[in-house]
């Protein structure tokens, strides 16, 4: 069962630039929620503070508190937090030298799954989820690089997924990719909302309006506005989001 | 207008014409090697060389192919390791400040001159720790010629890995040791692999090192590591070429060929592996 995120007064630095200046919201449990705003406005920050990506830059600091359930993220070792809280990148980043099949099995091997027969169920059933079992499963030993751009994207997920988190961070998925498989990706987002706590960064609004039940508006390191999505893009309450969703700047 | 046209057409024409001369050198100086090592290397080689020992400045070959692989062997086996595992310590785990303090030692280190290495291992191996010239002395003389290139290129091939691949490898809940030895080192592999053959190579080229530290032998090698001295390639070289005897020109000619040889090979395998490397990233 997922479980909600709550955030607590987060900052984050680079050296000394603060990036993220006080940040104090609930993600929902079960939902998909989308972080929205212009370039550098600390979205990406943001989600990399989540499974703790961000302090393995050198020079990124973080305070504040991260809760997931009960259990505060910044007390936990890393590793143990990334698997719980999985993550997708902006481009797709198989790992190119293992086959389709290895990609995906690997998470479970270093988790400590053992027994074969159970890869093999686990490594199907995340493809499956990923929506991308029937494409690829007459060739699962065929190098992840033979696939197209959105099917490397939507693998990149069966891979966060086999290791069956509660949270998916999900890190502009689509914006590498074309219209076609940005309508698989978020297909699956639609369809995996119902067990997993999602976390969308995207720059497309419509996308945002799409998969997502509610919505964070971020503006230099700000979080301005947050709501439900129709909310958000019908009547926001503060100006800035009026003017970033209709598109006055950003 | 004219003027300044002709002008900057000259202009050209003698930098070109300065390129070519300059190229034109180089490549006279590389074919007037390979075709004495070539011609005189053919014509002396015999192949009764690679099955009999030297005898004076006479006979075969065999204790110097022998004893060289032997001290390959010895310096690759200690060599590789070290240089692969500090290149990944210096690439993955090092603090910035660490890792360029030992960047800049490893290149002073390939800066010292190999002859001054060799008089090292002299005054520590074969004095001090009394191991006399041996196939260790000479082995750990040619791994500090061969440990700064291993450990180089392990780091420059690791860093080419996209930080993509590590952040993926991380994000799936790897710790960093984890992510290198099943993620990060798969790509790396051809570039590490490469980096090891050519300072195979350069290892097998190296002959001060080995003056004061290997010492000569014209028997085949025994497998004492200490106390007892083995032949290699490049002294043949270094020394026959110098005796007034056919017979010792044509083993250093031989022997010449033979590395020449051997090294070409090498770096076939290589161009082969970093093919390889490169399909595989695309």
């Amino acid at each position: 069962m997922s479980q909600s995120i709550s955030v607590e007064n987060l900052r984050a630095w680079y050296g000394d630039h603060l990036t993220l200046k006080g940040i104090t919201m609930e993600l929902e449990a079960n939902r998909a929620t989308a972080i929205i705003g212009p370039s550098g406005c600390g979205k990406s920050t943001f989600i990399r503070c989540l499974n703790r990506l961000h302090e393995t830059i050198p020079h990124g600091r973080v305070s504040g508190s991260i809760k997931l359930g009960d259990e505060d993220l910044y007390r936990m070792d890393p590793v143990d937090v990334r698997r719980v809280v999985g993550m997708v990148f902006q481009k797709a980043n198989p790992f190119p030298t293992m086959s389709i099949f290895e990609n995906v099995a690997l998470g479970l091997r270093i988790g400590g799954v053992r027994s074969k027969a159970e890869i093999i169920e686990r490594v199907e059933k995340s493809l499956r989820m990923a929506a991308l079992w029937d494409e690829v499963k007459d060739r699962l030993r065929e190098p992840a690089t033979a696939l197209s751009g959105g099917q490397q994207q939507r693998l990149c997920i069966a891979r966060a997924l086999a290791i069956e988190p509660e949270v998916l961070l999900m890190d502009e998925p689509t914006s590498a990719l074309d219209p076609g498989s940005t309508l698989r990706v978020e297909e699956l987002v639609q369809a995996l909302k119902s067990s997993y706590t999602i976390v969308i960064v995207t720059h497309n609004m419509q996308q945002a309006a799409r998969v997502a039940d509610k919505t964070a508006f971020f503006l230099n390191g700000e979080l301005i506005e947050y709501a439900d999505t129709a909310i958000i893009f019908t009547k926001p309450s503060d100006k800035r989001t009026e003017d970033y969703v209709t598109g006055r700047f950003g | 207008m004219t003027i300044r046209s002709q002008m900057r057409k000259w202009k050209s024409n003698l930098g070109w014409g300065v390129a070519w001369f300059g190229t034109a050198l180089v490549l006279f100086g590389l074919f007037h090697l390979l075709w004495t090592v070539l011609s005189k290397g053919i014509t002396s080689f015999r192949w009764d060389m690679l099955t009999t020992v030297t005898h004076g400045v006479a006979g075969g070959l065999q204790n110097a192919i022998l004893g060289t692989f032997e001290l390959i062997l010895i310096s690759t086996v200690i060599a590789a390791p070290l240089g692969i595992l500090g290149g990944v310590y210096v690439s993955e785990f090092a603090h910035t400040k660490v890792a360029s303090v030992i960047r800049f030692l490893t290149e002073v280190l390939s800066g010292v001159p190999s002859i001054v290495i060799g008089y090292f291992g002299y005054l520590l191996m074969v004095l001090n720790w009394g191991w006399g010239f041996s196939a260790l002395a000479g082995g750990i003389a040619l791994t500090i010629i061969m440990l700064p290139y291993i450990l180089r290129t392990t780091e420059s091939s690791l860093q080419q890995v996209p930080l993509a691949q590590r952040e993926g490898a991380w994000a799936l809940g790897m710790t960093r040791f984890q992510a290198i030895s099943r993620v990060v080192w798969r790509p790396a592999a051809g570039g590490i692999a490469t980096g090891v053959l050519m300072a195979v190579a350069i290892g097998m080229g190296e002959t001060a090192p080995l003056l004061y530290t290997a010492g000569w032998s014209s028997l085949n090698p025994t497998w004492h590591l200490t106390g007892h001295q083995v032949g290699y390639l490049t002294y043949v070289v270094w020394t026959y070429i110098e005796q007034p005897y056919p017979e010792a020109h044509a083993l250093a000619y031989s022997a010449a060929f033979l590395l020449l040889v051997i090294i070409l090979v090498i770096h076939l395998v290589v161009r082969i592996l970093v093919k390889r490397a490169t399909v595989a990233a695309k």
